[in-house]
């Protein structure tokens, strides 16, 4: 059959957004117990009413609307940093594509380091993978551009998937709020 | 993957105010570009994490490629994968160590490993593709460096047409052009034919061997004498190489360009658009030229530099023609004859150069909207011509929007054009609103003009400064006009012209102290205008006491001055 195979097949939002670092804490804690058996791996817990909460502090710290809105909101008053069809009714492939969510990232944090001013919000679209970012200015725009092209060539023959990165670029880091 | 990239991708990335000049396009594309190299870089250094293969179906284009050597015994499999791998240095070891085990190599795969170190100079290539620039091949080595090819043509038992085609084209793309006619000799000596690709070697090394333009076209219509001889028929790359040949010829090259043209014609061989560039720029023949274009949109057929073709009709100033060659561009596969990004701005630069010319202003905007910035960044040239165009159509009225786009273009430290903007806009006197946009326009300007912490400051002028102020006279902003004067001092410029446009201003306010300010003004200039002034203020203006004290002082101290 010459059907081709793609990890996104019908073009719908469904997903939870998950915070990413809590989720990474949760991977990095796993551990082999028997190398090479088979064994439960256990990570440390984050319980639902903590996860991507950032809880009202003294004032001076200066929160973003997607970090200041909490979970519940999504579909409310926030939408979704990750865009796939896999949450679908008889789509599989959920667990694969929030691995890959992840690691991109992560590789992202590292490879613009410092230089992200939000979330990435990562999109699926039949087997297109788009990557967006908010930017600051922090380094000159040629800078920019090869990081793009490395990133962008990188992750498609990781992933054996075409990629984009879209990127926007910001002065400074736009505050919602301070809590 | 690379061929299917969108052509049209320019740089992309929003909010960045730097984003609109031509140099800083170029630069960011080449940035993309060695990023994509660095990555290719690790994928092929790395490929065990690039090994896993989630496509289905399979996208080989996005796999690793293998670069290093896998076979390593001395065998004739091993010959060919480095020569397949193009590891120029490695196939000669590998050959070499063949013949010392006595293993006989095949005619074959020894004319594909002459034919390697032929192309590559006998050294290695550089590893990953450099990005897309308009650099020159590698220098050509010295007649030396062809040893390698040399010693195994030589060492070879026996060699057909495909050796020594390789050793002279070879010989041919890296300079020994002597060696080569000699091995061709050698050739025929040895009773054997030459083909096509020797030929179109030999053809364009012919110039170089030879002084005199008349000895290099007849060495080049022996050449092509001895080819119909053999039998071999000549190609599209033949005619290109003796037309490239006739440039080197000079005069004669141009009068014999017509009859090879035709005789192209009447072989019937899909002419291309390089062939025909050089007779346009020899000969400028307004015949030809139209022929051309008349064919092509019924071909459709690739060709090269067709911006030549505009350098041609503007010569003719003929918007006809551009406008038939510009749609010819929307034909098939043509975009790709503009070349490169700087072959591209050439094209825009002459077109636009040409609207500006000779259409009216409206259809001038139009292509600017639509030229601009998305397929072309003017250089000042063509700013200047689009302000030439807005004049002679009495639309200046639009220069505060052109300003903006000017210093949007990283053109505002062109001191030419801002002056020439600024003289347009002093010139005459507008209509109040849009005297008040000149107005704000030239206070903008001023701003440039002082601002701290430019690299290269702009330098004040006489020219710049008289215009500033006259804008702002006569738009009524009297406060600003007034500082203006105090800049002259600053910038030790005279206003010659502008006192009395000053002396009208403050009529019109019928201030006296200000009239006297002003006679006082011009005196430290020492401008000569200054008795014809003092008399006028006195004569027109109610003056106190004081004042005339003042300026009767001032009197005397400018005739005891002369």
């Amino acid at each position: 059959h010459s059907v081709c195979y793609n990890r996104n097949s019908i073009y719908h939002f469904i997903d939870r957004a998950e915070k990413p670092h809590t989720v990474c804490r949760q991977l990095n804690s796993t551990l082999w117990l028997n190398v090479g058996g088979r064994s439960i791996h256990s990570s440390a817990v984050c319980c639902k009413n903590r996860a991507a909460r950032i809880r009202v502090g003294k004032g001076d710290r200066p929160v973003t609307y997607e970090q200041a809105l909490h979970p519940h909101q999504i579909a409310h008053r926030k939408g979704w940093l990750s865009q796939h069809t896999s949450n679908l009714q008889g789509e599989d492939g959920a667990a694969d594509r929030t691995v890959e969510d992840l690691f991109i990232r992560r590789l992202i944090y590292g490879t613009f380091h410092g230089c992200l001013a939000d979330e990435l919000v990562i999109k699926r679209r039949g087997n297109l993978l788009v990557i967006c970012a908010l930017m600051l200015q922090k380094l000159p725009p040629h800078k920019y551009y090869f990081l793009v092209g490395y990133t962008e060539e990188l992750l498609s023959h990781f992933y054996k998937c075409p990629v984009k990165m879209e990127i926007q670029m910001l002065e400074e880091k736009s505050v919602y709020k301070y809590l | 993957m690379d061929d299917l990239r969108d052509p049209t991708e320019r740089a992309y990335i929003q909010n960045y105010s730097i984003y609109f000049c031509v140099r800083p396009q170029k630069l960011y594309s080449l940035a993309q570009e060695s990023g994509r190299t660095a990555a290719k870089y690790f994928i092929n250094t790395y490929p065990k994490y690039f090994q896993k293969d989630f496509a289905n179906p399979h996208i080989p284009c996005l796999m690793p490629e293998t670069l290093e050597l896998q076979v390593n015994e001395v065998s004739e499999a091993a010959l060919i994968e480095r020569i397949q791998l193009r590891k120029v240095k490695a196939a000669v070891d590998m050959y070499d160590q063949l013949l010392q085990a006595g293993t006989p190599v095949s005619l074959d795969l020894t004319n594909d490993l002459l034919d390697l170190i032929s192309l590559y100079g006998d050294c290695d290539p550089a590893r990953g593709d450099a990005p897309e620039q308009r650099t020159e091949e590698m220098v050509s080595l010295t007649l030396t460096s062809n040893n390698n090819a040399e010693r195994i043509f030589n060492m070879m038992p026996e060699r057909n047409r495909r050796s020594y085609g390789a050793l002279i084209r070879g010989m041919v793309k890296h300079g020994a052009y002597s060696k080569a006619f000699n091995t061709y000799t050698d050739l025929l000596n040895n009773r054997l034919t030459g083909d096509v690709h020797i030929f179109n070697a030999l053809i364009s090394a012919a110039p170089e061997v030879r002084e005199k333009y008349v000895e290099k076209w007849d060495l080049i219509v022996d050449l092509l004498k001895q080819m119909a001889e053999q039998k071999v028929k000549p190609t599209l790359l033949t005619f290109n190489a003796v037309l490239k040949a006739l440039r080197r010829c000079g005069s004669l090259g141009r009068t014999q360009a017509f009859p090879v043209i035709n005789e192209m014609k009447a072989l019937g061989i899909a002419t291309s658009a390089q062939g025909h560039t050089e007779i346009l720029q020899d000969v400028l023949s307004e015949i030809s030229g139209k022929s051309f274009t008349a064919q092509d949109p019924d071909d459709g057929i690739i060709k090269t530099q067709i911006h030549t073709f505009l350098l041609f009709t503007d010569s003719l100033c003929d918007i006809e023609q551009a406008y038939r060659v510009h749609s010819l561009l929307g034909v098939g596969e043509n975009w790709k004859l503009l070349g490169d990004s700087y072959y591209q701005s050439i094209y825009y630069g002459r077109f636009f150069n040409l609207l500006c010319m000779m259409e009216h202003i409206d259809v001038v905007l139009k292509w600017y909207k639509e030229l601009i910035p998305s397929l072309y960044y003017p250089n000042s040239q063509g700013m200047r011509d689009l302000l030439q165009a807005l004049d002679t159509d009495n639309r200046l009225d639009l220069i505060p929007q052109i300003w903006k786009d000017i210093k949007r273009m990283g053109h505002d430290n062109k001191t030419e054009l801002v002056e020439e903007m600024l003289s347009l806009m002093a010139r005459e006197n507008q209509i109040p609103e849009v005297q008040q946009s000149f107005a704000d326009c030239a206070l903008d300007v001023k701003a440039l003009y002082t601002q701290t912490d430019r690299r290269v400051p702009l330098s004040w002028s006489a020219g710049s400064l008289s215009s500033i102020t006259s804008i702002l006279l006569a738009a009524e902003r009297t406060q600003q006009a007034w500082e203006m004067l105090k800049l002259f001092k600053l910038a030790n410029r005279v206003p010659e012209s502008l006192m009395n446009q000053f002396l009208e201003s403050v009529k019109a306010s019928n201030n006296a102290q200000q009239a006297v300010e002003l006679v006082q003004i011009s005196a430290s200039f020492c401008l000569s205008i200054t008795p014809n002034l003092m008399e006028r203020v006195q004569q027109e203006f109610d003056l106190t006491e004081e004042q005339r004290n003042t300026l009767s002082d001032l009197e005397s101290s400018t005739a005891m001055s002369d």
